[in-house]
């Protein structure tokens, strides 16, 4: 039944929308975090949470994701208690075209394998082409 | 003796199929069709036509530019505020705020039809008891609307507009460009089509641009489950954080 719930989850997030992904992230450049979640901004009009990722030589760079709007995740059953600090999460999605250290977030995977989808529908979600 | 036990036979069974039959429209005290409750934004009834923020419109049923409507064509600028205001929390605007794929919640009196659209809680406030539109109304994002009944099908025509805000993709996509001029206006024709979704006829008629008026039909399906809910906030200036495409800040 949960399986059957995070399914669902991962495929409605596949019919929700807003506004242009590609005003603000590049396509061309995926990018997949691995980090601890420090800050979750659940707001209009697109979610952000941040996580701090460790590179090999122990720098820590804190990157910023970008989701969809709160009531759209919300009635796809992702509430703000899905994302939460101190938790560890790997996110793919797409880098900022202004080449800060922001991305979109597309799937958003935890230690234990659940995976929710974040983005809004126009979102490129890696692995597909471009719309 | 035959005939009358297969009258009776008919005339129970009819009322049987009468009992049983729902009605498919939900009507006010005062025998309007009501529309008052939840629903998804308009669709496409052939599915959506890309993978961008919510339905938009199928160019199939553009009509053709008149001559001399090339002149309303309005170029690209480059800067985002022209070309994708949204990204500044700007008004989506009528229709595109409408097309856009958040829930529309819908309340209705004798007098108005009042249409709530969480994106950027869009509020369209639609006169229904006769009223002409504002004369010299500087023009808006929105429009003027005005509704009348003609019959059990709801139509508002607004006129007014700043711009036409067309869609998402035309929006977004830098090979489209919007047009219009003062002389736009849009009608849309709603009823129910069965006891779960409305029809929603949306009309683009610009004489100045287009050689003809020229319609998509969309269905608005209920969500009565979404009331629990509610509809939600939606402050875009709250954490707009990539304006301009600018996601750093700079």
């Amino acid at each position: 039944m949960k399986r059957f719930f995070w399914l669902s989850v991962v495929l409605a997030g596949l019919a929700y929308a807003h506004h242009s992904f590609y005003a603000e992230f590049d396509g061309n450049q995926p990018v997949t975090m691995t980090g601890v979640v420090t800050k979750v901004e659940w707001q209009n009009p697109h979610i952000w949470f941040y996580i701090d990722v460790k590179a090999a030589d122990g720098a820590v760079t804190n990157w910023g994701f970008a989701g969809g709007a709160p009531g759209q995740l919300m009635r796809r059953g992702i509430t703000r208690k899905v994302i939460q600090p101190g938790m560890t999460v790997t996110v793919a999605g797409f880098r900022a075209k202004d080449g800060s250290t922001n991305a979109s977030a597309g799937k958003v995977t935890f230690p234990d394998g659940r995976s929710v989808f974040t983005a809004s529908a126009e979102d490129k979600v890696q692995g597909e082409g471009k719309p | 003796m035959k005939t009358p036990i297969l009258s009776a036979a008919v005339l129970a069974a009819a009322a049987v199929c009468v009992a049983q039959t729902p009605n498919p429209i939900s009507r006010t005290p005062d025998g309007k069709p009501n529309f008052t409750g939840f629903y998804e934004w308009p669709k496409s009834l052939g599915g959506e036509q890309c993978k961008c923020s919510a339905t938009i419109f199928d160019r199939k049923y553009f009509a053709p530019l008149k001559p001399g409507g090339e002149k309303f064509i309005e170029p690209r600028t480059g800067d985002p505020r022209h070309d994708e205001p949204r990204d500044y929390c700007m008004p989506a605007g009528f229709p595109s705020g409408m097309l856009s794929a958040y829930p529309v919640q819908m309340f209705q009196s004798k007098d108005y039809l009042v249409m709530v659209h969480e994106f950027q809680r869009m509020t369209r406030i639609i006169p229904l008891d006769g009223r002409k539109h504002h004369e010299d109304l500087e023009p808006t994002y929105y429009g003027d609307p005005v509704g009348h009944w003609e019959g059990d099908t709801l139509v508002v025509e607004t006129t007014g507009f700043k711009r036409w805000s067309l869609d998402d993709y035309f929006y977004t996509n830098p090979n489209e460009s919007r047009m219009h001029s003062d002389a736009m206006r849009t009608l849309e024709r709603i009823q129910w089509k069965d006891a779960t979704h409305l029809s929603y006829n949306l009309t683009i008629d610009d004489p100045k641009v287009f050689a003809r008026p020229w319609s998509q039909e969309f269905q608005m399906r209920t969500r009565p489950e979404w009331e629990k809910m509610g509809l939600l906030e939606y402050v875009c200036q709250e954490n707009n954080r990539c304006p301009g495409g600018k996601c750093g800040g700079q």
